[in-house]
């Protein structure tokens, strides 16, 4: 299969794939400085997806592309937008550099439909995207926390976590 | 003559923990089995005994300061651990790389790669219950490794080597003379684990058609490295997205049949032999390679676009990755690992199902764990 | 599953027909292997080339021949010639250290209060440092390095929080423990090493332990019809106190008497409590604390350099004159000052 660039996969998601592309708008990640320029926005090349329509995406960049080999899901917190983004990264089995398809969900409600029960290797990332940001994905088969104990409160790598001064860890530790 | 009938015993299903303290389970790592009898019905794995919180640290410090607690990820092999995350910061911040660096840099990778593997195959041996020959010889060879590790970085196991740009230093003067001895008693040692265990009969009744992974299933489930390439899908990172100076050498990637515990083995013992190969190639090609041991421009504290990169390497146990989103400050706004220990181990429930408890920690064993990767 | 890969082939690795394997032949093979390994286990390994052989380094008989890269805990390095330390306190090292156990604090001018090239205070905690090497990598005096002694198990663990003394080695060791890396950086080193000791007034950033150079060099700089000062050591003396805190008008004209000079301070003191042995951890705090109290219970009173003296009594003047005015004007004046 043919080595495609973020463009051309973005072009065959809108013909195949009605409604899956959203456009991607940059972000400003950290609240303006004090002092100093502001940070450029976050933009990026990579297909923006709606949650609803991921799992067809996947499974199509699987069937249609041959992209079998999703390697990773990044989960990124952004605070200061309010969203976090998913990344999904997919390799083609015979070689070749990466596509990525990218989800933004609110802060406020990160339901994501989950793609274990089609694509097993997604398992672990999912859960660990559970245990660390909150993000709940539908019909997981088993939502658990994978790190933390399962008693325990909170999404330590949310941003927004307090690195000191936790119910388990004291003032001064 | 007496007709017996087999009078079905009535039993229950048992669910026991193995770990997090045992001895084989490499690492804090429990496995909460069902078993009818001796037969596994279900396996759920469950870490998270070792979190460091890795990540989080990572946030804290800047760029340079992460480069030493990459190293405490997969402690066995710190060198491939700082080759990728000294390629992702690269990719982040735009920097070059001399060509020399790069050949330093591939050296210690397959030195890891070495080291690794001998290792990895005396835990598995040891955990057939072989206790530890192969352990002690696999140690001996490591020993030297490591002796010219810390030769070249100062520590043994946490090197810290690797800088953006290149590597912190550059290789003493006696470090090839003391590599080539070292290549000189490679092929031996490699051949004698072979002999040592290949047509072993205990070994065969413990290995062959122990822990099957069909090909389908293994990329369905995203592992990588020799349990992959074991399974018979020949991906190697090194071979399908060619990344440093890889292109440069000729070596073969070896795949097994069948995708058990004896694949996954052979194909261990064959990357040992491609990596001598390609350690061959790079002391040829050394002296004539360009530029120093780091780029001269490169500043260690980086301060990089906001941009997002990641860069991955074959690192012994699988594709390792580091995905890192920048903010424009001198600190990682995301840092992300994709350990290859940790999602290797998401077949483990269907590697398992249908074996004997004994065979778990074969099967545990094969995959190759460590677990400062998995929990980070 | 094909794949084109450049310069190499796919190869599949072979497992052999079990039927044809001689029954009992592998562990045959497996035995010979170890027996030759045991036999070889008596005889020493010679060279690298071999596998069979034991070469078991028989510590602590035997010492391992450490590579000079070789990195265990940092020291700060001192040059033994002129007796000072190389290190600035520029705070790199502090900063760029990951797990943060590095803690130091830089010396004043105490004249003028402006920040020195020198140190008052630094701590690492052993305990917890990680070994990593960037705090000697990133120093760009050359004064902190890494040392190679490894056998520092205690049974106290307060003593693993190091300080300066305990800290200090001189150049000659580290030459001794890594001569290629210290030819490399030596000139540069000296170089800027002269350029800080020009900068440095009186004996501020010398070696605590060297107390003879100490006194040699005080001796050199003050002859001796100014009075010799107490503070035998430019520490909290001057810092915790100022250059001009805890000063009043009173004190300008009181603090030059004889008796304030040589109070509190004895040529005693000067070697007590500084001698080598405290370059041991643990046990060099508490006999440089009580060498310390002395000095600084009649430092306050008498600055040294004859420069502090023209300030002193250029002060000593204005408070007069302000009490003067003080005293002339009407209280209910108001003074913006």
């Amino acid at each position: 299969m043919a080595r495609l660039s973020p463009a051309e996969l973005r072009e065959r998601l809108e013909r195949d794939l009605p409604g899956a592309v959203v456009e991607t708008t940059p972000l400003q990640i950290s609240p303006p400085p004090a002092h100093g320029p502001p940070p450029g926005p976050y933009s990026t090349d990579d297909t923006l997806v709606a949650p609803d329509l991921l799992v067809e995406a996947a499974c199509y960049l699987r069937d249609q592309l041959g992209y079998a080999f999703l390697s990773d899901l990044a989960v990124v917190d952004f605070l200061h937008a309010g969203l976090f983004e998913l990344v999904y990264r997919f390799y083609h089995v015979d070689g070749g550099p990466a596509l990525m398809l990218k989800i933004r969900v609110p802060r406020a409600n990160p339901r994501v439909p989950s793609l274990t029960p089609r694509w097993p290797g997604a398992n672990f990332h999912e859960r660990e995207a559970l245990d660390l940001f909150g993000i709940i994905f539908d019909g997981h088969p088993y939502p658990k926390r994978i790190y933390m104990w399962d008693e325990f409160e909170g999404w330590p790598m949310r941003k927004d976590f307090p690195r000191q001064g936790d119910k388990y860890i004291g003032e001064d530790e | 003559m007496l007709h017996f009938e087999l009078i079905m015993l009535k039993t229950e299903e048992l669910q026991i923990n193995i770990g997090p303290q045992h001895p084989s389970t490499h690492g804090v790592f429990r496995m909460v089995v069902t078993l009818d009898g001796e037969t596994i019905i279900d396996l759920k794995p469950v870490f998270g005994y070792l979190h460091r919180n890795h990540e989080q640290i990572a946030e804290q410090n800047s760029y340079l300061q992460n480069m030493p607690y990459t190293d405490r990820l997969d402690y066995f092999n710190s060198m491939a651990n700082n080759h990728a995350y000294a390629m992702a910061v690269e990719r982040l911040a735009g920097i070059a790389v001399p060509e020399r660096a790069e050949y330093i840099r591939v050296l210690m990778v397959e030195l890891t790669r070495i080291l690794n593997h001998a290792g990895a195959l005396g835990f598995l041996i040891n955990d057939m219950g072989m206790w530890q020959t192969q352990l002690a010889f696999g140690m001996r060879e490591r020993e030297k490794i490591l002796d010219l590790f810390e030769a070249a970085s100062g520590a043994r196991l946490m090197c810290n080597y690797f800088r953006f740009g290149g590597v912190a230093r550059d290789l003493p003067p006696d470090f090839v003379p003391r590599l080539r001895e070292l290549l000189v008693a490679m092929p031996a040692f490699v051949d004698e684990l072979e002999r040592l265990l290949r047509e072993n009969e205990i070994l065969i009744q413990r290995a062959e058609g122990i822990g099957i992974l069909p090909k389908e299933l293994a990329l369905a489930y995203s592992v990588t490295g020799p349990v992959l390439r074991g399974s018979g899908v020949p991906y190697d990172v090194r071979k399908a997205e060619p990344y440093s100076v890889y292109d440069r050498f000729d070596f073969d990637v070896p795949v097994g049949s069948v995708g058990d515990v004896y694949d996954r083995f052979l194909v261990r013992i064959e990357e040992m032999r491609q990596s001598r190969r390609i350690i061959e190639q790079i002391i040829e090609q050394l002296p004539d390679a360009q530029g120093g041991h780091i780029n001269p421009k490169a500043r260690q504290n980086v301060r990089p676009p906001v941009a997002d990169s990641y860069a991955r390497i074959e690192s012994p146990k699988g594709e390792l990755g580091f995905y890192l989103v920048s903010d424009g400050s001198t600190r990682p706004y995301r840092y992300k690992v994709r350990a290859p220990s940790f999602i290797n181990l998401t077949p483990l429930g269907d590697m398992c199902r249908g074996y004997k408890v004994a065979d778990v920690v074969v099967i545990l064993g094969s995959i190759d764990i460590v677990m400062g990767e998995v929990d980070r | 599953m094909t794949s084109q890969i450049q310069r190499g082939n796919v190869v599949t690795v072979e497992r052999g027909a079990r039927g044809q394997r001689v029954p009992g032949g592998g562990l045959l093979a497996s035995m010979a292997v170890v027996w030759k390994h045991w036999q070889g286990s008596f005889r020493k390994n010679d060279s690298f080339e071999k596998i069979h052989g034991t070469f078991t380094m028989e510590y602590p008989e035997e010492r391992p021949r450490l590579p000079e890269a070789f990195r265990n805990m940092p020291i700060l390095l001192y040059d033994e010639a002129s007796g000072h330390e190389l290190c600035t306190s520029c705070f790199q090292c502090q900063r760029i250290c990951p797990p943060q156990v590095i803690h130091m604090s830089q010396a004043k001018d105490p004249v003028t209060g402006k920040a020195l090239p020198a140190l008052t205070e630094f701590v690492i905690e052993y305990d917890a440092c990680m070994s990593c090497g960037l705090c000697a990598e990133i120093c760009p005096f050359d004064a902190i390095k890494m040392d190679h002694a490894f056998e520092l198990a205690t049974s106290d663990h307060a003593g693993l929080t190091l300080h300066r003394e305990q800290l200090n080695r001189p150049i000659s060791y580290y030459e001794g423990i890594a001569p290629n890396m210290w030819a490399e950086v030596k000139d540069s080193a000296f170089k800027k090493l002269q350029g800080n000791i020009k900068r440095r007034p009186d004996v501020i950033g010398m070696a605590p332990n060297l107390a003879e150079k100490i006194a040699a060099r005080r001796r050199e700089l003050h002859p001796p019809e100014l009075v010799a000062a107490p503070a035998e050591e430019a520490k909290d003396v001057w810092s915790a106190k100022g250059g001009t805190d805890g000063w009043s008008a009173k004190d300008a004209t009181d603090g030059w008497s004889a008796k304030d000079a040589t109070d509190g301070w004895s040529a005693k003191d000067a070697t007590d409590g500084w001698s080598a042995k405290d370059a041991k951890p643990g046990e060099g705090r508490e006999s440089s604390a009580a060498a310390e109290a002395p000095p600084m219970a009649g430092a306050p009173a008498a600055p040294l350099d004859d420069k502090a003296a023209r300030l002193a009594a250029i002060k000593a003047k204005n408070a007069a004159k302000k009490a003067a005015e003080a005293a002339q004007l009407p209280p209910a004046a108001p003074q913006d000052e």
